[in-house]
């Protein structure tokens, strides 16, 4: 058993995931229709490739990825499409569940590239709840050299049990799955962080461990505290590495996968089944059989609470996700979606809501919850004076969200509805002061094309001028002028040079940096930087005519 | 004796104090005029609070010639699309007094738009365009690239049909939106039911 370190502050929250614990892993009925919306995952969203009409399958792929982070979505009941919107595509059922698998693949026996093509085509997300595309992240060893993969089946979160019983019934798949994604990104050994309150999984991963090859398996348990299952603080926990500041775990040679994730993964190859299913836990006291449930992707969320015995009497208010980081829903009408890992049915008494918030008094306790050891009241009061730059040397952006500090907050402030609202404004400046640069350069770019333009203009006048009166224009330009001039034209056109360079060289250091991204701006300073050189060389040309026109006629 | 060699240290400091002083200045001198930049700092620092939708408005042909003329002590409320916000940046950068706007803010984020069945194909538009955000040529069909139009409206004047509209910016669901700042302080009996805890 690994060895386990410690970090700071957490909380511990009442756990209430027994009951849905309890029950074992059941089959959600097939909806009558589904709603898959083109953006389940992080990144652009798919782009629709079906019409209204068209005969799906389950697996029948129809939304592409668009861009290079976005991920294919995949019928998940066989029917007819009968709406396609901007957002989401809807399928109305046969009831038949014809299947259109992929072609199964023996991953041990497949190269990398076939098996990222695999991965691509089979729309796998990261079923944690991030959503980031799995195949993106196995291609983080083009960057990143990787040495251990982690499974993050810490679960931390009060009422989920969908990783829990995704080990406890598919043990020996899930490190099969961890294999297959360890090979891809070369990781040397495996390295599992589960929370002690899981005691039939760590029994079944331990059994597993034994029979599966080749990188070797360890297996971390960990003691309970919220929030370990973060990336960042499970990594501390079990390899006492630290993520640097706004990096990311591939920083420190570390890849973290869920255990649905590593589970869909294998089943895309090995059975060649696109991501049309996952394992969502139905929990909370209004709904009277809590558990696990194998979930068609775009079932309809009130669907499945009915399934489950929801008593509307009761019912407060629905989250999805956990407590802690999940959000309430506004409308039952909702589809279940690739990061949909539990909904909590929730009664008044179950979840209440927060009492209003009272002034802070500064008592410090959220500074001691802080797993990242951010100092939660400065960023409280810059959050709400808007003060970015302090926000941003506060280290705002490495707030992980988790909801600690709003959890101990005696006067129940709502600490990360600020910080997700100072988050929110600051990414949107950048975005708008990105944009304004890009409109910048634009308009620089256009200048400088005037300018060649009027350069070469006039160069046309000039050589026409000379050609019908040889000698005659030159007598009455042949001045100290041009001298002066040529010399800073001289000038104008070395800067010129020296700019076109500038931009070359910076251009070249950024391709070689990050190849994958797109250097528009960039390239385009080089075009206004060559325009630039062009209309300097010719007005030199124009001025050195014009100065040594009056040397050769008399 | 000693009163005669303290003189001596007197003079003999003044000398290399001076020397010195004299010699590091024109040192200074000679880098600053041998090292001496184009570019203006300044004028750059103005130009980047600036919008960039190089609409004119100022009055001045773009964004840049505006931050030059700021730099030379003109107005800062000659801004209309950079609103109250641009006005209080620069203030804080020039160390000067903030101004109402001298015009009206736009109410939203607008983009050009041209009604294809209308265009004539004139030319005109793209002329006026300072970003070429419109495509197009000579008798044929033009249409404006939304992500590159900064809603300057330079383009709508010269349009001899009046085929130019300016509509609202569609805002793609992925592109982050300022969430809707709370309100101070909440009387508990208007307070929504909170999510989570």
């Amino acid at each position: 058993m690994a060895l386990t370190f410690d970090y700071q502050g957490g909380i511990y929250p009442p756990e209430r995931k027994s009951r849905s614990s309890q029950a074992s892993l059941q089959y959600a009925p097939l909806p009558a229709r589904v709603t898959l919306p083109l953006r389940q995952h992080s990144g652009r969203p798919a782009t629709a490739c079906v019409t209204p009409g068209q005969h799906v399958q389950v697996g029948t792929l129809i939304a592409r990825r668009d861009g290079l982070i976005s991920a294919d979505v995949h019928a998940s009941i066989s029917g007819t499409v009968t709406q396609v919107s901007e957002h989401a595509i809807q399928i109305e059922s046969d009831n038949l569940d014809t299947r259109q698998p992929l072609a199964p693949l023996d991953w041990r026996e497949t190269d990398a590239l076939t098996l990222l093509a695999r991965l691509d085509e089979s729309g796998v997300v990261g079923l944690g709840g991030a959503g980031f595309p799995t195949q993106v992240k196995a291609r983080v060893i083009e960057r990143h050299a990787i040495d251990t993969l982690i499974i993050n089946a810490a679960e931390c979160e009060p009422y989920i049990t969908a990783d829990d019983i995704t080990l406890q019934r598919y043990p020996g798949e899930v490190l099969e799955g961890a294999q297959l994604m360890a090979s891809l990104c070369g990781a040397g050994q495996i390295v599992i962080g589960i929370e002690d309150n899981k005691p039939e999984a760590i029994a079944a991963l331990k059994q597993a461990i034994t029979q599966s090859r080749p990188a070797p398996i360890t297996l971390g348990v960990i003691p309970i505290r919220y929030p370990s299952g973060s990336e960042k603080l499970l990594i501390k926990t079990l390899l006492n590495r630290t993520v640097p500041s706004l990096g990311l775990p591939a920083d420190v040679g570390v890849l973290c996968h869920n255990p649905g994730t590593l589970l869909a993964a294998l089943q895309a190859v090995r059975d060649g089944q696109p991501l049309v299913q996952r394992v969502v836990t139905l929990t909370g006291e209004a709904i009277s059989r809590p558990g696990n449930y194998w979930v068609r992707l775009g079932t309809p969320i009130d669907e499945l609470l009915a399934y489950a015995g929801l008593e509307r009497s009761r019912l407060d208010k629905v989250v999805q996700g956990g407590p802690m980081m999940g959000s309430t829903l506004e409308t039952l009408s909702a589809p279940a979606t690739k990061t949909t890992n539990c909904l909590i049915a929730a009664t008044q008494s179950e979840l209440p809501p927060a009492p209003p918030a009272s002034p802070c008094i500064r008592c410090g306790a959220c500074e001691n919850v802080c797993p990242v050891q951010l100092l939660p009241q400065q960023l409280h009061w810059y959050a709400r004076a808007q003060e970015d730059d302090k926000l941003e040397r506060y280290h705002l952006f490495d707030c992980i969200e988790c909801g600690a500090c709003s959890y101990v907050c005696p006067s129940h402030i709502p600490l990360v509805d600020d910080y997700r609202e100072a988050k929110s404004r600051l990414r949107h400046q950048r975005i708008e002061a990105a944009k304004a640069d890009h409109a910048k350069h634009r308009f620089e770019f256009r200048q400088a094309r005037l300018a060649r333009e009027e350069a070469e203009k006039q160069a046309r006048r000039h050589a026409r001028q000379a050609q019908n009166r040889p000698g005659a224009a030159s007598s009455t330009e042949a001045t100290a002028a041009p001298q002066a001039d040529l010399r800073s034209l001289r000038i104008a056109q070395t800067a010129a040079k020296a700019a076109v360079r500038k931009a070359e060289k910076v251009l070249a250091r950024e391709a070689q940096q990050a190849p994958n991204e797109s250097h528009e701006d960039l390239e385009m300073q080089l075009a206004t930087a060559r325009e630039n050189l062009k209309a300097a060389d010719l007005q030199l040309a124009q001025a050195r005519q014009s100065a040594s026109a009056p040397e050769e006629s008399p | 004796m000693s009163d005669a060699v303290s003189l001596w240290g007197i003079i003999s400091a003044i000398g290399i104090l001076t020397g010195l002083g004299v010699g590091f200045g024109a040192l200074l001198g000679a880098v600053s005029e041998r090292f001496k930049g184009d570019a203006h700092p300044l004028v750059d620092q103005i130009d980047a609070l600036l919008p960039q939708t190089q609409c004119g408005q100022c009055g001045y042909p773009g964004c840049r010639p505006y931050a030059e003329a700021i730099n030379e002590g003109d107005a800062l409320n000659k801004c209309p699309p950079g609103g109250d916000a641009t006005i209080q940046a620069l203030a804080d950068l020039l160390g000067r007094e903030a101004e109402p706007l001298d015009g009206d803010a736009p109410e939203e984020n607008r983009v050009a738009f041209i009604r294809e069945a209308e265009c004539i194909g004139c030319t005109k538009c793209i002329q006026a365009c300072p970003v070429d955000a419109i495509i197009g040529a000579a008798k044929q069909m033009h249409t404006v690239i939304e992500d590159e139009c900064t809603g300057c409206d330079l383009c709508v004047d010269p349009c001899p049909v009046d085929c130019i509209d300016m509509r609202p910016r569609s805002a793609p669901l992925t592109q982050w939106q300022p969430v809707m700042p709370f309100t101070a302080s909440v009387i508990t009996s208007d307070r929504s039911p909170a999510g989570g805890n």
